[in-house]
């Protein structure tokens, strides 16, 4: 930290709690703490140089094009405008961009403090352009994956410019890339939509959203369509010394019935012989430290948090300096994160304290994953005792966070694995079991562990038993799972497309959209319209492809292997391609559109002419209060009392049908088992003459 | 032209996905013949319309199926 000649050092961080942890961690709290155009600023003076920490909030410039008329495509002359001038509703940017505009004025260095990412990188490169004067070459970069006092020190200490600035460089192509790709063919979708007749709604289709739909297009299209094929499970009971047990038939399936029961047949009133017992010990290694992903996926498996969440809780925890930066790629824990330290502040916290003192007594030699992020290191606890109470879904992921890092130090688990092989009348029976002999690792990750020992009954070669029975049982095959928020984030992974930080939002904007269900992940009619749609005119839009290439070659950007100006051309040029298929069959797009967007609506609220007012539509609500579905009339507001209750599981959808009786509409149940008809009034002659007899 | 089950648009009767469905509930019939020694096509259509794994589109081409 070189004293400047005169004026002060502005260090430009990305968020107003971190510019509050930033300042805390330089001055040992001295701070002065002021405001400017309505921003907190803080100021101090550290090793004899004065300081001015002041906070973007989030991004405060965003791409756009110079049209007002929302509905002009192509559009591919766009520029980095202040956010408040694209969303009219962040007039926090205006004031944002002022302040820091003010203070850069009295400047003679600047620190770019942002969090260490594309993202930040990209939202510290623009203040320091725009709002600074075109600071972005000289400004020193300050590096830290932790906001504790300790890493923030050394991270101004070592601070430095950055040279070829790939990370800005490849995050400001990616945003001008997505909005080009996600203005032009959402235009183009709506404004389809909107010829054909449909009032206006945003049909929108981003870059990494267009495949990720089509995932989910795929697989509810297989579940959809899904018939379930029967087979049969043998199982056979047996009895040893008095001691019964049950093993299964050497085969999991048995494709026809008449084999099952020629299995049940050739064993009745046999004896029956082990034929071989094996047992092996294998070693459970700790699981590898968090990646953003693996924390989000494993929040959903044990709390059920969606993706997005986790991540929002995470970053909390982050700013409040009890976790490392949590979006990360990385596996790994360097032994640069100070591994003794950390574990001497977690033996400050009771519910940790045994664990972290035990392991400090030895070597510390971390499990590490094979992911890596040159960035940052897996999430893992900073070791600081939190300062104020943590609500319980952040307790919750602290805790999940913690117990993986001290898990990490831990020796393998052992388990025991059994395998009985039994002969009976010919036939193959298999009885298997495990158990942990050494915890190892466990104990430290105990509740989140998923791990079960099931035992299996003393037996060796040769040991005879008798049949008790065989049983047989008809089962059919499962039809293909919906993906979840959990599985899906782990399917864009795999195929690579979208980033740590921003998977997370799209499988949310998919649901905002109205293309999937949230609950339970189910495509609706417009979202299999659109990828339908897509397939058929644009197909690129929707396939891995092209998205994956961009990732790529983004990421060689980031490298500093590639120039950003050509991959920008380069892009332009395939979504040209694709603008092209579908502007010259803009009218068939729409009409498609336009069906499925009349068949959503239909299918999810209007259920028919309303039989009391006969002028209203019965709907389909959803209470805000308590969630629940029922019917009301659209003439509420002018009077009519026309309701009804609806059942509150399955789908629901509208028939053409009106009752015989009452003439009020019929709808069509879908739930597990038999679809059923119902008649939607409670007062309808035949159930109240149900109700008498 | 109109689905009849759904109101996509269709080359027939029928929306390619139901023409899909069709095709799938026409094959498990061989599957589920073979399975069971025989059954019956009407049996195997409200099996399969009551299975709680079927498919919604292969449900309601079961239950098609069934009233022709």
């Amino acid at each position: 930290m070189a004293s400047a000649a005169s004026g002060y050092t502005l260090v430009i961080c990305e968020k107003p709690d971190a510019a509050r942890r930033v300042a805390e961690a330089l001055s040992g709290r001295g701070t002065q703490n002021s405001t400017v155009d309505g921003a907190t600023v803080f100021k101090f003076t550290c090793r004899g140089e004065d300081f001015v920490v002041c906070s973007a909030q989030g991004h405060v410039y965003a791409i756009s094009d110079p049209f007002e008329e929302r509905t002009v495509y192509p559009v591919f002359d766009v520029e980095w405008y202040p956010s408040n001038f694209v969303e009219e509703k962040n007039a926090n940017a205006a004031r944002r961009i002022s302040a820091i505009r003010k203070l850069a004025e009295g400047a003679a260095k600047f620190v770019n403090a942002c969090d260490f990412d594309t993202e930040g990188e990209t939202i510290g490169f623009n203040v320091l352009r725009y709002a600074c004067g075109g600071k972005e070459r000289e400004a020193l970069r300050a590096k830290f994956s932790t906001l504790t006092k300790d890493d923030v020190m050394v991270a101004f200490m070592e601070a430095k410019p950055q040279v070829g600035q790939g990370l800005a460089r490849a995050g400001r192509a990616r945003h001008l890339i997505d909005f080009v790709w996600g203005v032009n063919l959402s235009r183009v979708l709506s404004q389809s939509a909107l010829d054909s007749g449909h009032k206006y709604r945003t049909i929108s289709m981003g870059r990494v959203q267009g495949p990720t739909l089509a995932f989910l297009e795929e697989r509810e299209t297989k579940i959809r369509e899904f018939v379930p094929t029967p087979f049969w499970k043998v199982s056979g009971t047996f009895e040893r010394s008095g001691t019964r047990f049950t093993a299964g038939y050497s085969k999991e399936r048995v494709e026809s019935r008449a084999t099952a029961e020629m299995v049940r047949d050739d064993c009745r009133d046999k004896e029956g012989i082990a034929t071989s017992v094996v047992r092996s010990a294998v070693q459970v290694p700790p699981p590898p430290p968090f990646s953003t992903g693996d924390l989000q996926k494993e929040a959903y498996r044990i709390f059920g948090f969606p993706p997005s969440r986790t991540l929002q809780i995470a970053e909390r925890l982050y700013l409040s300096a009890l976790v490392s930066y949590p979006r990360t790629g990385s596996q790994r824990l360097p032994p640069s994160i100070n591994y003794r330290a950390i574990l001497q502040g977690l033996e400050r916290l009771s519910r940790y304290s045994k664990v972290a003192k035990d392991l400090l007594g030895g070597a510390l030699n971390p499990v590490q994953g094979v992911k890596a992020d040159s960035a940052h290191p897996a999430v893992h606890p900073t070791g600081e005792v939190p300062r104020r109470r943590l609500n319980p879904p952040e307790a919750a992921v602290f805790d999940l966070i913690t117990r993986r890092f001290l898990a990490a130090f831990e020796p393998p688990a052992k388990r025991e694995l059994v395998t009985v092989r039994l002969s009976v009348g010919g036939h193959g029976f298999v009885l298997s079991g495990g158990r942990t002999l050494y915890r190892g690792w466990i104990s430290s990750y105990d509740r989140y562990a998923n791990t079960r020992d099931t035992s299996v009954p003393s037996m060796a070669e040769g040991d005879r038993f008798r049949v008790v029975r065989v049983d047989i049982e008809e089962k059919f095959e499962r039809g293909p799972a919906r993906y979840n928020q959990s599985s899906l984030l782990e399917k864009m992974e795999r195929e690579n497309i979208g980033t740590k930080a921003t998977r997370a939002d799209i499988i949310s904007a998919l649901v905002e959209r109205g293309y999937v269900e949230g609950g339970n992940m189910m495509v609706t009619d417009l979202g299999l319209a659109v990828v339908e749609t897509m397939e058929k005119y644009a197909p690129a839009i929707v396939t891995t492809k092209l998205t994956r290439e961009i990732e790529e070659r983004l990421e060689e950007v980031e490298g500093e292997a590639r120039g950003d100006a050509e991959l920008v051309r380069e892009t332009v040029r395939s979504i040209t391609e694709q603008l092209v298929g579908l502007n010259a069959n803009e009218e068939l797009v729409g009409r498609e559109i336009d069906a499925a967007l009349a068949v959503t609506v239909a299918a999810s609220h209007v259920l028919g002419p309303c039989p009391a007012c006969k002028s209203g539509q019965l709907r389909m609500i959803r209470s805000r209060k308590t969630g629940k579905r029922f019917v009301g009339c659209s003439n509420y507001s002018s009077g009519c009392r026309a309701s009804a209750p609806l059942p509150q599981r399955g789908t629901i959808r509208t028939t053409p049908n009106v009752c015989p009786h009452c003439s009020w509409p019929v709808v069509r149940v879908m739930d597990r088992g038999t679809p059923w008809r119902l008649c939607i009034n409670l007062a309808c002659p035949v159930k109240l003459e149900g109700k008498k007899t | 032209m109109k689905c009849v089950l759904c109101g996509r648009k269709a080359v027939s009767d029928l929306c390619t996905y139901h023409e899909r469905a069709k095709r799938k509930v026409e094959a498990g019939y061989r599957v589920w013949n073979k399975a069971y020694g025989e059954i019956e096509w009407k049996d195997y259509l409200d099996k399969v319309k009551r299975n709680e794994q079927t498919g919604q589109w292969a449900k309601e081409i079961a239950e098609m199926l069934e009233g022709i």
